[in-house]
């Protein structure tokens, strides 16, 4: 069921509606602000160190997101239903204000980058700050570049993840659950509801019934 | 009906198809489980079994897959409805079989993960034990991604049930699992657990598994399932294209066979119809089982090391004898010193690690437990599991992700009857030294016979020659003048009995001076002799050196090419001290955040005779407040901070060596820990390594800890100071309630609390003493916590 594609190719997955985005690590340009706000530092500020640590993590980093695109219905005041989950959060129901469908994203930078921070962990805690910073924003740059090739052509709302203002981070287990994303991209939730890879991100992108003009 | 494990030495069979695909032409609805159906829809089950059976497949794969008791609350019912269906189905048939299935937890195992391994083999058990009592053929454990959860899987189907059980795991375009095991890796793994036969399912489709299929045939001595996808579909034009029907499917399927697959079958995306042509394209073929391997490796998650012509090097450097940091670290119970060494043996090109933590004062199991997981997260190393505690090594071995080498059997009869089950049950290749009863034999004959007791009692067990690995034990030199060449002549006569050979090197020159030069030479010619493992210190540069010049002087390194690569970059490299720019200081290396600097500038400094204290106060401190100050005015960044963190940290390291243990400051102690429900824990790491390298003893507890474990340690350690941190608005609450729970317990404990939610309002809110808003800002409040006492 998994396929390495590359840059802006998208495929379905067989028998189901689930698509794959998958891309390489050189494909996806690190947002450079994302990343001075994780290292909190000036933009454009960067040493020798930050430079070898980015050099390693893009030698590791996997990048997979699988979607499907489903139909939301906000019939119900504060509820937002997509027919395999429904998420009662008054700041989702906002922000999918004028959608009639909405993508429902998993997305991974890898095990790999687990495994480099455990070791960095132990080794340098410079090397694990500036990895650890760079993966986030690394993962978070290959959410928009996938949300870009699933909304190409769409007006979509500003994607929202489970933990952002009220929406409850429980509703990873049905969304994960929902995309295969076990056995798509290895993504498993702990009890506590937090993803192994750690650089994993889950997300709703509304899509506008006006097209944007 | 015949066994299936009696049939599959006649003929080839087949496995049906998937079963998803066919469901959901029924009727199912995207999203919803179809394992519901066994009681919903019994009648279309067994429909769905029928349709395969008539397609000619041997063996249906019970309606299973997502059940288990995490899942579903009915599991047992559903299981036992599922297996009904399909023995319903295969009922009056000839050759029909009925494979219980089971896919993954959805978890992901510690260390990486959050599930611990012996709960995976519960809840796997859980499913066994129900499918034993209902009658099913066999075990099929499949679309594995993890090769710790396939191990869980197979350890709890061995204990609950007599079933054959058959392994598939799901490889991507890589040929590796997504935790990383290649072919070789888990075949090393399964065959040692004793898995009737193994595979690749799922994932890919047949033109795909043809490239990895070779691997199987190279190595593996039992059967190989091939279950793969009806290949992938793409999304052309808005239209769902499929890029392998079931001519071409069967195409592929008859190469796979001709190339070594033997059970064959399919996966998502196929259906009766892939099924019946595959058998027909297949079934006149050629049908040969794979014959009997006679290769010695171990494994990892990743890889297996085979022990043959390269000479195999295992890192001796986690074995406490005459280690005295070790010792220190193994009662302190710092993993962070164990797995740095075991990071460092890595980089210095160990294969194998031996892990012994044996010390009378420990609970020698508990830690061997901890550290062999904590080193399977930080190197993929396969681990020499090594101890004289049986019990040690069983549970050890039992908690590897991979397959071990285990150190060690000898010649008598007491540990040769508690050994030999652990590695049957288990897997595992075996160190064997030749010593028994009478002691190690003087003479070289004397070692090879009590080798070739071993070997023969292993074989009563069911263990191959191939995986006995047998050390005639050097001794030094100094007090056995004959000891290197007896254990030479040794090695040669090992040799002939047909098995692979070990030593622990560095023996040979116990009690001499420059103990390199004799352990070095006497590798060199033991290699010669055909030593094939070497027990050795990879931090040597003089048995490094033998290693390298001795692979490409034997035609093991292809033009050099290592050899090269290893003396540029080692012998004629220029030193460090050349490096480092002379007006260099080790205050300013640490304030530049310049760790090998720094390391240069301390030890030149404890040459010159400074008090190791003095370099603390008048060096190291003052450069890091330095740091820390320009942090403070925005002059210098957080990255630059810890860069220079790392830089002191490494200079105390140098210190510390020169204090006796009684000088050095315990009493400033703090426990740090990221609350509960909270896994982000960068900033209690920032304010960890700012703690040590002001000389803080940091007791850290990591991520997602509860409340009690806090209070416990706190208790455990009479520590007064704890930092919590927290970086989701959600976890606050989980924040509040440890400090409440700490405070009941002492007064006295100081809390201090950070984290991106915080502020001051927050802190006070629950309860907390101390509000910092940045690393320094913690330093600074602990310092004047232990100050102020003071």
């Amino acid at each position: 069921m998994v396929s390495l594609l590359y840059d802006s190719e998208v495929r379905s997955l067989k028998s189901s509606d689930i698509f794959m985005i998958n891309a390489k690590a050189e494909s996806v340009e690190i947002n450079k602000n994302e990343l001075a706000q994780r290292l909190k530092v000036e933009r454009g500020y960067t040493n020798d160190v930050i430079e070898s640590c980015k050099r390693s993590l893009l030698g590791i980093i996997n990048y997979k997101c699988v979607y499907i695109r489903t139909n939301v219905d906000l019939s119900g005041g504060n509820v937002c239903d997509f027919g395999f989950m429904k998420a009662y959060s008054k700041n989702l129901y906002k922000n999918l204000h004028g959608c009639s469908e909405a993508f429902v994203m998993a997305l991974t930078a890898g095990i790999a980058v687990d495994r480099e921070l455990a070791k960095l962990k132990i080794t340098s805690q410079a090397e694990y700050f500036i990895t650890d910073a760079a993966a986030s924003a690394a993962i978070d740059s290959f959410c928009d570049y996938a949300c870009n090739i699933m909304g190409d052509g769409l007006d979509c709302a500003v994607r929202f993840s489970p933990g952002y203002g009220d929406l409850s981070l429980t509703l990873q287990k049905p969304l994960l659950e929902r995309l295969n994303a076990q056995s798509l991209l290895g993504i498993s939730l702990s009890p506590s509801y937090l993803m192994t890879p750690m650089k994993s991100i889950t997300a709703v992108m509304g899509i506008k019934n006006e097209k944007h003009t | 009906m015949k066994n299936i494990l009696e049939l599959i030495k006649e003929k080839r069979i087949y496995f049906d198809g998937g079963t998803g695909t066919v469901l959901q032409n029924m009727g199912l609805p995207a999203g919803q489980p179809p394992e519901l159906w066994n009681i919903a829809y019994p009648e279309k089950i067994i429909a769905l079994h029928n349709m395969y059976f008539d397609a000619g497949a041997n063996i249906v794969k019970t309606n299973t897959f997502g059940i288990n008791r995490d899942k579903f609350e009915n599991y047992g019912e559903l299981i036992r409805a599922g297996i009904k269906c399909a023995k319903t189905a295969a009922d009056g048939r000839s050759d029909a079989y009925v494979a219980f299935d089971m896919g993954p937890t959805g978890q992901l195992l510690e260390p990486l993960g959050q599930m611990k391994f012996e709960e995976a083999v519960s809840v796997f058990a859980d499913n066994v034990k129900v499918a034993s009592e209902c009658g099913a053929d066999l075990i099929l454990i499949e679309t594995m991604n993890d090769s710790y959860e396939t191990k869980a899987a197979v350890i709890a189907a061995k204990e609950n049930c007599d079933l054959p059980i058959f392994v598939t795991n799901v490889y991507d375009e890589s040929g590796k699992l997504m935790t990383g095991a290649n072919p070789e890796a888990m075949i090393a793994m399964l065959e040692g657990l004793g898995v009737s036969a193994l595979g690749m399912n799922c994932s890919l489709g047949p033109d795909i598994m043809l490239g990895i299929i070779g691997k199987f045939r190279e190595y593996s001595s039992i059967p190989v399932i091939v279950n793969p996808n009806a290949g992938l579909p793409e999304v052309r034009n808005g239209e769902t294209v499929y890029n392998i029907n079931a001519d071409e499917f069967s195409d592929y399927m008859a190469e796979i066979a001709e190339q070594g697959g033997t059970i064959l079958g399919g996966c998502c995306g196929t259906t009766p119809e892939f099924i019946e042509k595959m058998i027909k394209k297949t079934e006149s073929l050629p049908y040969v089982l794979p014959d009997k391997k006679e290769h010695t490796c171990v494994s990892s998650y990743t890889h297996a090391v085979f022990v043959h012509k390269e000479p195999v090097l295992i890192g001796e450097r986690i074995n406490p004898t005459g280690k005295s940091k070790l010792k220190e670290a193994l009662r302190s119970g710092n993993l962070n010193y164990i797995l740095n060494e075991g990071i460092k043996q890595t980089d210095a090109g160990a294969h194998i690690l031996d892990v012994n933590v044996g010390l009378p004062e420990i609970d020698e199991t508990e830690m061997m437990i901890k550290c062999v997981s904590a080193l399977q997260a930080v190197t993929d190393l396969p681990l020499q599991i090594d101890s004289t505690n049986y019990d040690t090594l069983e549970k050890a071995v039992r908690i590897y992700n991979g397959k071990p080498l285990v150190n060690s059997v000898n010649g008598t009869e007491e540990s040769m009857k508690n050994v030999f089950p652990i590695v049957r049950k288990y897997g595992g290749a075996l160190i064997a030294l030749t010593i028994d009863e009478k002691g190690i034999p003087d003479t070289a004959q004397g070692r090879a016979d009590i080798a070739r007791k071993i070997i023969e009692c292993a074989d009563t067990y069911g263990i191959s020659k191939n995986n006995i690995i047998v050390d005639p034990l050097a001794l030094t030199i100094s007090s056995n003048p004959e000891s290197a060449v007896v254990t030479l002549e040794s090695i040669r006569l090992i040799r002939d009995l047909g098995v692979k050979t070990s030593l622990g090197i560095s023996n040979i020159s116990f009690g001499l001076p420059q103990r390199d030069l004799i352990t070095s030479t006497f590798y060199s010619t033991a290699l010669q002799c055909g030593l094939n493992c070497a027990i050795m210190n990879p931090f040597s540069s003089a048995m490094m050196n033998v290693y390298y010049a001795y692979r490409a002087l034997n035609m093991l390194d292809n033009g050099c090419v290592d050899y090269i690569s290893y003396a540029s970059s080692d012998i004629n490299a220029p030193s460090k001290q050349t490096e480092i720019k002379s007006e260099e200081t080790l205050r300013s290396s640490i304030a530049r955040g310049l760790k090998d600097s720094a390391v240069i500038q301390t030890e030149k400094l404890l040459e010159d005779n400074t008090e190791p204290l003095d370099i603390i106060n008048n060096h190291i401190i003052p450069a890091l407040n330095e740091i820390g100050t320009a942090f403070e005015q925005k002059k210098a960044y957080l990255p630059q901070l810890l860069m220079s963190a790392d830089a002191a940290t490494s200079a105390f390291e140098c210190v510390k060596k020169k204090i006796p243990s009684e000088q050095s400051d315990k009493s400033k102690a703090i426990v740090l820990a990221t609350v509960k429900g909270d896994i982000h824990d960068i900033g209690k790491n920032i304010v960890k390594v700012l703690m040590e390298s002001y000389g803080f003893t940091v007791y850290d507890l990591g991520r997602d800890v509860p409340p009690e474990e806090i209070k416990q340690c706190a208790l455990e350690h009479n520590c007064k100071l704890v930092g919590l941190s927290a970086l989701m608005t959600t976890t606050v609450p989980s924040m509040a309630e440890t400090i409440k729970l700490l405070n009941e317990t002492d007064r006295n404990i100081k809390i201090m609390v950070g984290g991106a939610v915080l502020n001051q309002e927050y802190a006070d809110m629950i309860g907390a003493d101390f509000y910092g808003a940045d690393a320094m800002d913690s330093v600074r409040y602990a310092e004047s916590f232990y100050g102020g006492k003071k």
